[in-house]
């Protein structure tokens, strides 16, 4: 078995690297901190993106709908009910946030290929506009949460929901749940026909990468001290977490966080080096990614071939 | 009641720049399978050429439209040839994000040039109406309509009359096929998408006498243009017609009653409502 | 095992009944009924185009007929959605043949363990200890680990009718399994049908292959542009002027006659 988790020396190299990063905050600087937390937080969205497009085969161009709600419900619970707990915040978060995926999933996850994509954006951009003309959400204007005195609570908090989400990504691929995903990818009508319902697969899977985004996007709120509609619905966040799964190896279970930590660190030093341009370079770098490296970095020590499989690899697909 | 004929009137005066918008997005998809991203990114394209080639030299934009739609068509053949035609034929994911990267490219190669504040071209013709009855059109808005149909007609008198125009109609039913027969599919699809990204700068062009402008200014209209297509048919210049005009009245009748904030979340509604009851749109045909 | 007619009171193992399917003006199917009898090896045929897997996708449930019913046990399949057909005991193949490419070929056998008919008893370790035993059945034991996408044709076709195995079923339907093999690896294949049979499964057989056809089959039952031509034991339903001529022509049959009074 171990056959859908993926290379296991990477695994157990990933798990190191994110237990390394559990020790963050002893280098008491905020800058590293909030790098950390950011590093964190988009592999967290990589992760459940992960699930439903990885691993199910329906790539979501809207999963920051989700990381909106997580953001919103943590500032609903300051502002309206007065309350900071952040597993709270968290909990609440992943309950509203999975209720709307299985609302919005059973006639959504109807949809195949670039119909399904464009329907997600097309709710990530409605919700972002709906969001924006609700007064008791603060509208355009956006709300205020209070983050908590101990600072450093939010990177534990960021850290904790990185962590599970890649526990339960990995016990995903050690279950039988895993092959239904794994199956609906590679041939949806078979799957039907070997028994597996794939419209009740199809809404779990969404579920649960709503609930890790919706995870991440409570923390977020908290650290960030403010969230309005353009920080919740950012595109950023939406197209950055796709964009590491695919670095990192699509449908694997390090790939996400190994993505992360790479782009995260290529970001950086973009910002620091070439504030003007640095979008531009980082649009190059996902052409770059997505012309040589199609299934991402752990794909390639999975397959034989290596280097020389992505030389090979290049001509695959044109013409 | 003059409310109504207003907002339908606006509502087809838009249309016709959505059904611009929307061909050279369904081409594209139609045809070679790809969902253009960067279609965005070509529509600021031409609006910036118009903009240019206005403040410049007082070119009246609609006589640079051509100069708009030629120099697209070589910037798409150019990226298509040497760029997307690597990932041509790999899974949905793949060509999706490089369209989008390059999207994100280009985009910031405007910004880097033009900055990011608004601009706008106001020519002598700007302010002026025509009214009949209760129903004020602005000229700018209904030459627009003009010219949007004369390119629509055009385009569909290419693809079935001219040589070029049946084999790549014949690339679409069949590439392989077509590829057996003789015709040189990857300068077609070059072509094809030369011609979209064209068109999306015709669009700017037009987009450019009742818009302003900004380096982002392209991005939603992917949306309006999906949304266009879906409804109107993939693929056929009717069906981008239909959609264009279709989803111009929509959305103009959807400002008047929910307001002007809400215009993605009636344009998912309808999208959404469509790809739930008839995915292939009003004059699509059915497909497996 | 003789095709008599359904007595009223017995009690039918499976049943086509009347069952038409229109695709718009295309009548694919038009009026089809016939009964399979427990433990039965149906051969079906007819030319290209004749509505038969069509007909395989009615009984196995992935489309719905626009009237008539397919009664197994006692149940219509129409009321069942597509992934519970397999819980009713009911499995097939592919003509196109497209296993889980990414996927081991054990992996592609425990799906079905995981998911067919006893799969929610089973867990994810018994589910490939079971596509194991499925695959020492048809031969793939030696490359369980192999990725399904590297298999050759007639492997490919092994592994099509292990995942439809795995699922426990009473009957199994099999598309064209036969195309693409050489004449050694069609006896190979009929071998395994054999005994897949004798082990009490219920086969119906869609095929071109005639030696297929006539070496297995226990009944036969021919289909025509959407219409059922004939059914019976293989050897007259073959030798039958009118399933000649639906094969090769009324103008050819007509010919031929002529030739033999000419003569």
């Amino acid at each position: 078995m171990g056959g859908l988790s993926g290379n296991a020396t990477a695994l157990r190299v990933t798990v190191a690297i994110l237990i390394l990063l559990a020790f963050v905050p002893l280098l008491h600087s905020g800058y590293d901190e909030n790098l950390g937390r950011s590093v964190l937080m988009f592999a967290t969205l990589s992760f459940g993106w992960n699930i439903l497009g990885g691993y199910t085969g329906y790539v979501s161009f809207g999963n920051v709908v989700f990381f909106g709600i997580g953001t919103y419900t943590s500032a609903a619970l300051w502002q309206h009910w007065h309350q900071q707990s952040i597993p709270l915040a968290i909990g609440c978060a992943v309950v509203v946030a999975v209720a709307f995926a299985i609302v919005l999933g059973i006639p959504i996850l109807r949809l195949r290929g670039h119909y399904f994509a464009i329907a997600t954006l097309g709710i990530a951009l409605a919700t972002e506009e709906i969001v924006a003309n609700i007064d008791w959400l603060g509208a355009g204007s956006g709300q205020a949460v209070r983050p908590l005195e101990a600072f450093s609570s939010y990177y534990f908090a960021m850290w904790a929901v990185c962590a599970a989400s890649m526990l339960v990504t990995y016990l995903i691929t050690r279950s039988k749940l895993g092959y239904a995903f794994v199956a609906i990818r590679e041939n949806e009508e078979a799957a039907a026909v070997l028994g597996v319902d794939a419209t009740r697969y199809k809404v779990i899977a969404w579920a649960i990468s709503a609930a890790m985004a919706a995870a991440a996007g409570a923390v977020f709120a908290g650290a960030n001290g403010f969230i309005d509609p353009p920080t919740a619905f950012a595109t950023d966040d939406n197209v950055f977490p796709i964009v590491m799964a695919l670095l990192g190896g699509v449908g694997t279970v390090a790939g996400p966080l190994i993505g992360a930590l790479i782009l995260t660190a290529i970001n950086e030093t973009l910002w620091s080096h070439f504030p003007q341009i640095h979008t531009l370079f980082f649009g190059a770098v996902i052409v770059l990614v997505v012309l040589f490296l199609p299934r991402g970095l752990l794909w390639l020590m999975n397959t034989r071939g290596g280097w020389r499989g992505v030389v090979a690899a290049f001509g695959a697909y044109r013409l | 009641m003059e409310l109504f004929a207003q907002d339908l009137v606006n509502g087809i005066l838009a249309g016709g720049i959505f059904a611009v918008v929307a061909l050279g997005f369904s081409l594209v998809w139609g045809i070679m399978n790809i969902i253009n991203l960067a279609h965005g990114a070509y529509i600021m394209m031409g609006a910036y050429t118009s903009y240019v080639l206005f403040s410049t030299w007082h070119l009246d934009p609609f006589l640079s439209l051509p100069l708009a739609f030629g120099l697209l068509y070589f910037f798409g053949y150019g990226v298509q040839r040497f760029v997307i035609n690597y990932v041509v034929r790999a899974p949905l994911l793949t060509p999706f994000l490089l369209t989008f990267g390059l999207s994100l490219l280009i985009v910031n190669v405007a910004l880097f040039i033009f900055h990011g504040d608004t601009k706008g071209i106001t020519t002598q013709y700007s302010g002026s109406n025509i009214s009949i009855g209760t129903v004020t059109i602005a000229w700018t808005k209904l030459w627009t309509l003009v010219v949007a149909l004369i390119i629509t007609t055009g385009m569909q008198a290419f693809l079935t009359a001219s040589r070029t125009g049946r084999a790549i109609r014949a690339m679409a039913l069949d590439i392989d096929a077509a590829q057996l027969a003789g015709v040189r599919v990857s300068h077609l699809y070059a072509v094809v998408y030369g011609l979209g990204a064209g068109l999306a700068g015709a669009a700017g062009v037009l987009i450019s006498l009742s818009y302003s402008l900004q380096p982002s200014m392209g991005d939603p209209f992917v949306i309006t243009a999906f949304v266009c297509c879906v409804l109107g048919g993939l693929g056929t210049v009717q069906g981008a017609l239909v959609g264009g005009l279709l989803y111009g009245v929509l959305e103009a009748f959807g400002s008047q009653y929910v307001g002007t904030g809400l215009q993605d979340a009636v344009a998912l509604v309808v999208l959404l409502l469509v790809l739930i009851i008839r995915p292939r749109g009003i004059l699509g045909k059915a497909t497996a | 095992m003789s095709d008599a007619g359904p007595e009223p009171t017995r009690r039918t193992f499976l049943s086509i009944d009347n069952v038409a399917m229109y695709f718009g003006g295309l009548h694919a199917l038009d009026g089809v009924s016939f009964e399979v009898e427990r433990g039965a090896v149906l051969g079906l045929i007819g030319p290209n185009g004749s509505g038969k897997t069509t007909l395989m996708n009615v009984v196995s449930g992935v489309l719905k007929p626009t009237s008539g019913n397919v009664r197994f046990g006692g149940r219509r399949i129409a009321d069942v959605p597509v992934y519970a057909v397999c819980r009713l005991g009911i499995a097939r193949t592919f003509q196109v043949v497209k296993p889980f490419a990414n996927l081991s070929v054990r992996e592609n056998v425990a799906v079905g363990a995981m998911y067919g008919r006893n799969g929610s008893r089973r867990s994810a370790r018994a589910s490939f200890d079971r596509a194991q035993e499925l695959l020492e059945i048809v031969g793939l034991a030696r490359i369980a680990e192999r990725f399904a996408s590297e298999l050759t044709v007639p492997d490919r076709k092994r592994l099509e009718v292990a995942k439809a195995l795995v699922l426990d079923p009473e009957v199994l339907l099999l598309d064209e399994v036969m195309a693409g093999l050489n004449a050694t690896e069609v006896d190979a294949a009929l071998d395994l049908l054999r005994t897949i049979n004798q082990r009490g499964t219920t086969l119906i057989v869609v095929e071109h292959v005639m030696k297929a056809i006539v070496s297995i089959s226990t009944s036969v039952v021919v289909l025509a542009e959407g219409k059922k031509i004939a059914e019976g034991a293989p050897a007259e339903v073959l030798a039958s002027p009118r399933v000649i001529e639906a094969y090769l022509g009324a103008r050819y049959v007509k010919r031929q006659r002529q030739r033999e009074t000419d003569a």
